[in-house]
C-alpha cells in the first residue's frame, strides 16, 4: 500500500520520460553528426557543386577505387530499359547501358555509340555509323545487327515494352547496311526522334542475354555501360561494379574510360526518415530525393553537400478539365489563375528549394518562353470580379452559386504523396475557399480509372520528364476521334497547327518560335496552372566527388570518386 | 475443443467460465487512481471531440503562412505545422475523427462478429461449421492485410476505413460470442426456460446476451485502441483519408518527415494517440478485473 | 490424439483454400490496374494500355481467371508477378528468411520482456513496480508501431549511431526492428502472464503448497510461473498473425527485405499472383504455428493432454 502522493510521482516520471524523448529528438535536428565517421572534414574545396568538380578535367586527380552507397527512394520495377516505365529504374539503368547518341544540356545531339549519322532528305530515315571497339559486358560484339535487334525488340509485343515504344515512335524498321552501319526507317518524319534515341529507356541491351533470359532479362541485365550488374536483392539493394573494358563514354562526362569506383550499391529506402538518417549517420554516402525541410539542414552542415539538378520537360502542372462546367469558360479558369497563390504555395511547402513554374515547359527545353516568368500575379479581387462577371454570386455560406448550383471543384491527386503534391491540394482548397469555390480534394491510388478512364476531375496535376518540346503535343493537341482526350480537354485549331509544325520544323530557331506561341496561348487562355519545377536532389557526404546529372536530371556516376 | 483451437479453449475457460459477478468490498486502491486518471483523460478527449470550438484557440484550417513550423510558444502551445496551422487546434479537432474511427469500427465489427458468433453457437450443426470455417479463413489473414486490401479496394473515405478496421476485428468477436453462447445455452436455467416455451429470441435476449455482455464489453474497450492504431497504420501505408481536418493518425503520419526539423508537428498527435489508447487499455483491463469474477485480487 | 491432429490438418487445408479464394475475390474487386504501376500512364495511349492488359491476361472474365488460378495452383504453379514476370514461389522463398528472422527475434523480445515484466508485476502487485511494468507493457501496445520505429531509429541509429538504420544483413540490423515489433507482443504477454499468475497464486494447489511450508520464492517460480507460461505460449500462436502484420509496417520503416513489404507493394500495385502467393503462404505459416502451439500445450499442460 502506498500513498496517493507516490502514485502521482510515477505519472510525473512518465511525463519526464516523454519530455526527455522530445528533447532528444529536438537535438537530432541540429545534430552535427557525431556518428558520421565516413565524412572526412578535408574534402577538396571543389566538391561543393557538381559543376565545379572535375572542371580541370584531369582524371588522374580522382582517387581510384572504393564503393559508393546511394540510397534510392523507391524500388525499380525492372532493369530491362525497354520494359521499364519508372524514373527510379532509370537511375540504375543509366549505369548499365549506353545509347546511340547523347543529348547535351544545350539541346545538341552528340555521338555516343554512333560516331556519325545522316538524315535522309524526306526525314524518313537515319543512317548511323557505329563505333567498332564496343563490346557488351557478356562479350557479345556491338554492331548494326545488335542495334536492329534492340529496336525491333521494342516493337515486339512479347517484350511488353511500354514507355520505350512511345519514345521510339515513329520507328518502322532497321536495315543492316554493313557490320557497323545501320539505317533506321520511320513511318513519318519526326524532329524528336534523334533526341529520343538518347533516352535511357532506349538503352541498348545485349542481344545474346536478352534472348537467353527472355522475361527474366530485367533481373539479369547486360549492356555496354560503365558498370556491370552484380546482384539485385529485391527491396534491399542493387549492386553494380566497374566495367574495366569501358572506353566509350559520351561527351557529357569527363572520364571517357572505366569509372573510378569499384562498386556502386543502390540501397532501397522508401521511408524518408530512414533514407535521410542513413546519410546523416554515415551508413550510406549519398541519398536521393531529399525533402525540402532536410535540404536546409544538410546545406548548413559542413560535412555534407547537396547536389541539385532541375528536371526538364513539363513542370508539375495542374490541368483544368474544360469539359466540366464552368471550367470551359476562360474567365472561370482565369479566376483560378488569379485566385491561387502559387508563389506562396511553392515557398511554404518547399522552403525555397524548388523553383516556381511559369509556363507549360520548364526552363532548359528548346523554345522555353522566359518572358512568361512573373507574368501572372495572384489577385483575389480580380478572381472575385471574374466569377461575379460570369454570374457566380457568393451565397450565405460564402460559396458561390448560380442557378441554384454551388461552385465546386473536384481536385484529384494520387497517393502516395509524391513531392508533397497532396499538400498543394490542401493549400489550394483553403485559398479557393476565400474566393467562394468549394474544393473537394480526392486522393486516390487509382489515377488510371479516376482520371484517364472516367475523366472524373476538374483539376488534376501531372508532370513529364522529356527533353523535347514535342512533349506538349500529348497534352495540348486535340485528341484523335474516339480517344479520351488530353487532360485539359483542350481543342484549339491554332494550337494544333503550331504543334504539328513544331514536330516537323528543321530550323531550331523557327521551331522555338512555334513553341513560344503555344506557351503564350496556354497562359492567355489559362488552360493550366504551372506549379513547380522538380529538382532532383541528392544529399551526400563531402567525400563524394564528381557526381553529375544528365539533361533530364538523372545522375551520372562515370566521374564519381571518393576522397580518402 | 473440436471447433476452436485448444489454445483458445484454454483461454476462454480461464477467462469466462465462472458464473455471475459477486459483490466485492469497496475501497479505493491506488491502482484505481490510474483508472480514474484514464477515465478523466477519455472524458477530456470526448469533450474535445464534442465541443472543439470551445477549446481550440484557432481554426484548424487556418493556414498562417508567415508562421510555419514554429516551435511551442505562448501563442501556439503545441507549435505550428508546415502550413502554419496551430497544432493544438488540429489535435483538438482531430479527436473527432479518431474517436469516430475507434468507436464506429468497434461497433460495426462487434455487432457483425457478435451476431455471427451467437448464431453459430446457438444454432450449431452445419451452419456453425460453415460460419466458423469462414471465421477461420478471416483469422488466417492478418488484420492489417485485410484492412489494407479493403481500404485499397474501396478507396479513401472515413466510412471505408471504419469498414476495413471493423472487418479485421470480426473473427475475434465471433469466436468469443460463440464460446459464450455454447457455454450458456446448455445451462440448467436456459434448458428450463426452453422447456417452458421461451422463444429462441427471448432466450437470447434474457439469458445469452446479459451473460455475454461482460466479455464483449471488455473486448470492445480494448478494440477501440486497436482500431485507432490500425487506422494510423493505414495512414502510414498511404491509405488514409486526406481531410481538411485530419485525424490523429493522419497528422502523425504526415508529420513524421519533419521529426528532425520540427519535432512538435508529429509528437503531439502521436502522444494524443498513445495516451488515448493507453487510457482505453487501462479502463479495459479494469473492466475485465471487475467483470470477471474469477479474478480474486487481494 | 493422432486423430485430432489429422482432423486439424484437414480442416486447415480447407481454410487455406478458402482464404486463397477469398483473397482472389477481394483482389479482383480492387479497382485500379497493375498497368498503372508499370508504365507512365500519362503518356501511354489507350491502345498501349489495352495491349498490355491483354498480354497480362487481366482482361479475361472473372471465373476464367479464377479457374485458371486454381488450375495452376493444383499443378504447383503459383504464377508469376504481373509487374516483372518473376515467379512467385522463388520470390517468397527468397524473402521469407529475413521475415522469419525478424519474427523470431521479435517473438524472443516479446516473451523475454513480457514474462519478466509480467512476473514482476504479479509478484509486486499493486506496488510501484507493478504499475511501472504494466505501463511499460501498455505503452508497447498503445504506440503506433511506425512511430515507435522512427523514434528508435532517430535515437539509436542517427543520434547515437549504435545500430544501422536500414538493411537486412547481420544481427545488428535486426535489433531496432525486433525491438519495435517485440514491444507490441510484450504488451500482450505482460497482461497475460500477470493475470494468470494472479489466478494461479490464488489457486487451491498453491495455497496447499504454501501451507506445506514451501518458500514463497519456490512457490512463485517453480509452480506459479510454470502455469502462467501457458497463456504466454498461446499468445505466440495468436501473435504469429500479428507479427506478420507488423512486418508490413516495420519492414518499410527499416528498409528491410521481407514478405511483409512484398505483399504491401503487391496490394498497392494490384499484382494479383504475388498477393495470392504470399497470403497462401502466410496462412500456411499461421496454421502450422498454431498447430505447433496446440501440440506444445499437451507437453506443458497435462490437463489438455488428457482432454484431447
Amino acid at each position: 500500500m502506498y500513498s496517493n502522493h507516490r502514485s502521482f510521482k510515477w505519472t510525473s516520471a512518465l511525463l519526464a520520460v516523454t519530455l526527455t524523448l522530445a528533447l532528444a529528438l529536438a537535438a537530432c535536428g541540429n545534430n552535427n553528426n557525431n556518428g558520421g565517421q565516413a565524412a572526412s572534414g578535408d574534402a577538396s574545396p571543389s566538391a561543393g557543386s557538381p559543376a565545379a568538380s572535375q572542371v580541370d578535367g584531369s582524371p588522374s586527380a580522382a582517387a581510384q577505387g572504393g564503393e559508393l552507397t546511394y540510397a534510392l527512394a523507391t524500388s525499380p520495377d525492372t532493369l530491362d530499359p525497354q520494359r521499364s516505365g519508372l524514373a527510379v529504374a532509370v537511375r540504375v539503368i543509366r549505369t548499365l547501358y549506353d545509347n546511340l547518341v547523347v543529348k547535351l544540356p544545350d539541346n545538341t545531339v552528340k555521338p555516343w555509340l554512333a560516331t556519325e549519322w545522316t538524315e535522309s532528305e524526306d526525314g524518313l530515315s537515319y543512317t548511323f555509323k557505329l563505333r567498332q571497339d564496343v563490346k557488351f559486358q557478356d562479350g557479345t560484339p556491338f554492331n548494326a545487327e545488335a542495334v536492329k535487334f534492340n529496336y525491333d525488340r521494342i516493337l515486339d509485343p512479347n517484350t511488353k515494352a511500354a514507355n520505350a515504344s512511345a519514345l521510339l515512335k515513329p520507328y518502322k524498321s532497321a536495315e543492316v547496311i554493313d557490320e557497323y552501319t545501320v539505317k533506321l526507317n520511320l513511318e513519318t518524319p519526326s524532329r524528336a526522334f534523334l533526341g529520343n534515341l538518347s533516352q535511357a529507356l532506349l538503352g541498348l541491351v545485349s542481344p545474346t542475354a536478352a534472348k537467353k533470359y527472355g522475361d527474366q532479362f530485367g533481373k539479369n541485365p547486360v549492356g555496354t555501360g560503365p558498370f556491370k550488374f552484380v546482384k539485385w536483392e529485391e527491396n534491399a539493394e542493387i549492386t553494380v561494379e566497374r566495367n574495366p573494358d569501358y572506353n566509350w563514354a559520351p561527351e557529357i562526362v569527363d572520364n571517357k574510360g572505366a569509372p573510378y569506383l569499384d562498386r556502386l550499391t543502390f540501397k532501397i529506402a522508401p521511408e524518408e526518415a530512414t533514407r535521410i538518417g542513413s546519410v546523416q549517420s554515415g551508413q550510406v554516402l549519398a541519398a536521393e530525393t531529399v525533402p525540402p525541410q532536410n535540404i536546409v539542414s544538410f546545406k548548413s552542415n559542413p560535412d555534407f553537400q547537396v547536389l541539385q539538378a532541375n528536371t526538364i520537360g513539363l513542370p508539375y502542372t495542374l490541368f483544368i478539365n474544360q469539359e466540366h462546367a464552368p471550367w470551359g469558360e476562360t474567365k472561370a479558369r482565369q479566376a483560378l489563375q488569379y485566385g491561387i497563390d502559387v508563389g506562396a504555395i511553392v515557398k511554404t511547402l518547399y522552403l525555397g528549394t524548388y523553383d516556381q513554374a511559369w509556363s507549360a515547359l520548364t526552363p532548359g527545353v528548346l523554345g522555353y518562353d522566359a518572358s512568361l516568368e512573373n507574368s501572372v500575379q495572384p489577385d483575389a479581387d480580380k478572381a472575385n470580379a471574374l466569377l461575379d462577371e460570369i454570374g457566380w454570386k457568393k451565397g450565405a455560406d460564402g460559396i458561390r452559386e448560380k442557378d441554384g448550383k454551388k461552385l465546386t471543384l473536384r481536385y484529384v491527386d494520387g497517393s502516395p504523396n509524391r513531392e508533397k503534391r497532396n499538400d498543394i491540394a490542401a493549400i489550394i482548397q483553403q485559398q479557393l475557399k476565400k474566393i467562394g469555390i468549394d474544393t473537394e480534394v480526392v486522393i486516390t491510388k487509382d489515377i488510371l480509372t479516376e482520371v484517364y478512364t472516367n475523366s472524373n476531375y476538374d483539376l488534376y496535376g501531372n508532370s513529364q520528364v522529356n527533353g523535347d518540346p514535342n512533349a506538349l503535343s500529348a497534352f495540348y493537341h486535340t485528341a484523335p476521334k474516339g480517344a479520351l482526350g488530353n487532360l485539359s480537354k483542350v481543342s484549339d485549331p491554332e494550337l494544333d497547327q503550331w504543334l504539328e509544325q513544331g514536330a516537323l520544323e528543321k530550323d531550331d530557331a523557327k521551331r522555338a518560335e512555334l513553341y513560344k506561341k503555344v506557351q503564350q496561348r496556354i497562359k492567355d487562355e489559362a488552360i493550366i496552372l504551372p506549379i513547380y519545377v522538380f529538382p532532383y536532389t541528392v544529399a551526400a557526404s563531402k567525400s563524394v566527388q564528381g557526381l553529375k546529372f544528365d539533361l533530364l536530371g538523372y545522375p551520372l556516376f562515370n566521374d564519381v570518386s571518393l576522397a580518402k | 475443443m473440436r471447433q476452436s483451437t485448444a489454445a483458445e479453449a484454454v483461454l476462454q475457460r480461464r477467462k469466462w467460465e465462472l458464473p455471475a459477478y459477486r459483490g466485492r468490498a469497496r475501497r479505493i486502491r491506488p491502482a484505481d487512481l490510474f483508472v480514474y486518471a484514464a477515465g478523466a483523460l477519455i472524458l477530456i478527449i470526448a469533450i474535445c471531440a464534442a465541443f472543439p470550438q470551445w477549446i481550440a484557440p484557432y481554426s484548424p484550417t487556418d493556414m498562417m503562412m508567415d508562421a510555419i513550423m514554429q516551435g511551442p510558444s505562448a501563442a501556439h502551445p503545441f507549435g505550428t505545422d508546415y502550413y502554419g496551422r496551430d497544432i493544438l487546434s488540429l489535435v483538438v479537432y482531430g479527436s473527432r475523427d479518431s474517436l469516430y474511427i475507434g468507436f464506429m469500427s468497434v461497433l460495426v465489427g462487434g455487432l457483425a462478429g457478435g451476431a455471427i458468433g451467437t448464431l453459430s453457437g446457438y444454432v450449431g450443426g452445419a451452419l456453425d461449421a460453415v460460419l466458423m470455417r469462414i471465421v477461420d479463413v478471416l483469422m488466417t489473414i492478418p488484420g492489417i492485410l485485410l484492412a489494407l486490401a479493403i481500404a485499397a479496394a474501396m478507396g479513401p473515405g472515413m466510412g471505408n476505413i471504419v469498414l476495413a478496421v471493423a472487418a479485421a476485428s470480426v473473427p475475434g468477436y465471433a469466436r468469443v460470442m460463440r464460446g459464450q453462447t455454447i457455454s450458456i445455452k446448455n445451462r440448467p436455467f436456459v434448458t428450463a426456460s426452453r422447456a417452458i416455451g421461451a422463444t429462441p429470441f427471448a432466450i437470447f435476449w434474457k439469458h445469452v446476451l446479459p451473460n455475454s455482455l461482460s466479455p464483449l464489453l471488455v473486448m470492445a474497450t480494448l478494440g477501440i485502441g486497436t482500431a485507432i492504431l490500425t487506422g494510423s497504420g493505414l495512414s502510414f501505408l498511404g491509405l488514409g483519408v486526406l481531410k481538411e481536418i485530419p485525424d490523429w493518425g493522419a497528422l502523425l503520419s504526415q508529420g513524421r518527415g519533419y521529426l528532425t526539423v520540427a519535432w512538435w508537428i508529429c509528437t503531439y498527435p502521436g502522444l494524443a494517440i498513445t495516451l488515448l489508447v493507453l487510457a482505453v487499455n487501462i479502463v479495459g483491463d479494469w473492466l475485465r478485473d471487475r467483470l470477471d469474477p474469477k479474478r480474486k485480487e487481494a | 490424439m493422432l486423430k485430432a491432429v489429422t482432423g486439424r490438418i484437414l480442416s486447415s487445408l480447407l481454410v487455406i483454400v478458402g482464404s486463397s479464394a477469398l483473397v482472389f475475390v477481394i483482389m479482383y474487386l480492387l479497382p485500379g490496374d497493375p498497368v498503372a504501376s508499370m508504365i507512365d500512364i500519362s503518356s501511354a495511349s489507350p491502345e498501349t494500355i489495352a495491349n498490355l492488359r491483354h498480354q497480362l491476361g487481366i482482361d479475361r472474365p472473372f471465373l476464367l481467371q479464377l479457374a485458371d488460378y486454381f488450375g495452376k495452383l493444383l499443378r504447383g504453379d503459383f504464377g508469376q508477378s504481373v509487374l516483372n514476370s518473376e515467379p512467385v514461389l522463388p520470390k517468397i522463398a527468397k524473402h521469407f528468411p529475413a521475415t522469419l528472422a525478424l519474427a523470431a527475434a521479435s517473438a524472443a523480445v516479446s516473451v523475454i520482456v513480457g514474462v519478466i515484466l509480467g512476473v514482476l508485476s504479479a509478484i509486486h502487485r499493486n506496488k510501484p513496480i507493478d504499475l511501472i511494468a504494466r505501463i511499460v507493457g501498455l505503452l508497447g501496445i498503445s504506440m503506433p508501431a511506425f512511430w515507435t520505429g522512427i523514434l528508435l531509429l532517430l535515437i539509436f541509429s542517427i543520434r547515437l549511431g549504435w545500430f544501422p538504420a536500414m538493411g537486412s544483413d547481420g544481427w545488428r540490423t535486426l535489433v531496432l526492428p525486433a525491438l519495435t515489433l517485440g514491444l507490441i507482443g510484450a504488451g500482450f504477454i505482460v497482461r497475460m502472464v500477470r493475470n494468470s499468475m494472479l489466478e494461479v497464486i490464488g489457486d487451491a494447489f498453491v495455497v496447499t503448497l504454501r501451507a506445506k511450508g514451501l518458500s514463497e520464492r519456490a512457490v512463485m517460480y517453480r509452480h506459479a510461473l510454470r502455469n502462467a507460461l501457458i497463456p504466454a505460449v498461446t499468445m505466440i500462436g495468436v501473435l504469429a498473425g500479428e507479427m506478420l502484420a507488423g512486418t508490413v509496417v516495420i519492414e518499410t520503416v527499416f528498409s528491410r527485405q521481407g514478405i511483409g513489404r512484398i505483399i504491401a507493394d503487391a496490394i498497392m500495385a494490384k499484382d494479383l499472383p504475388v498477393v495470392q502467393g504470399v497470403i497462401l503462404f502466410s496462412s500456411l505459416v499461421y496454421v502450422v504455428v498454431n498447430l505447433l502451439v496446440d501440440l506444445s500445450y499437451a507437453v506443458i499442460d497435462p490437463r489438455v493432454r488428457r482432454s484431447a
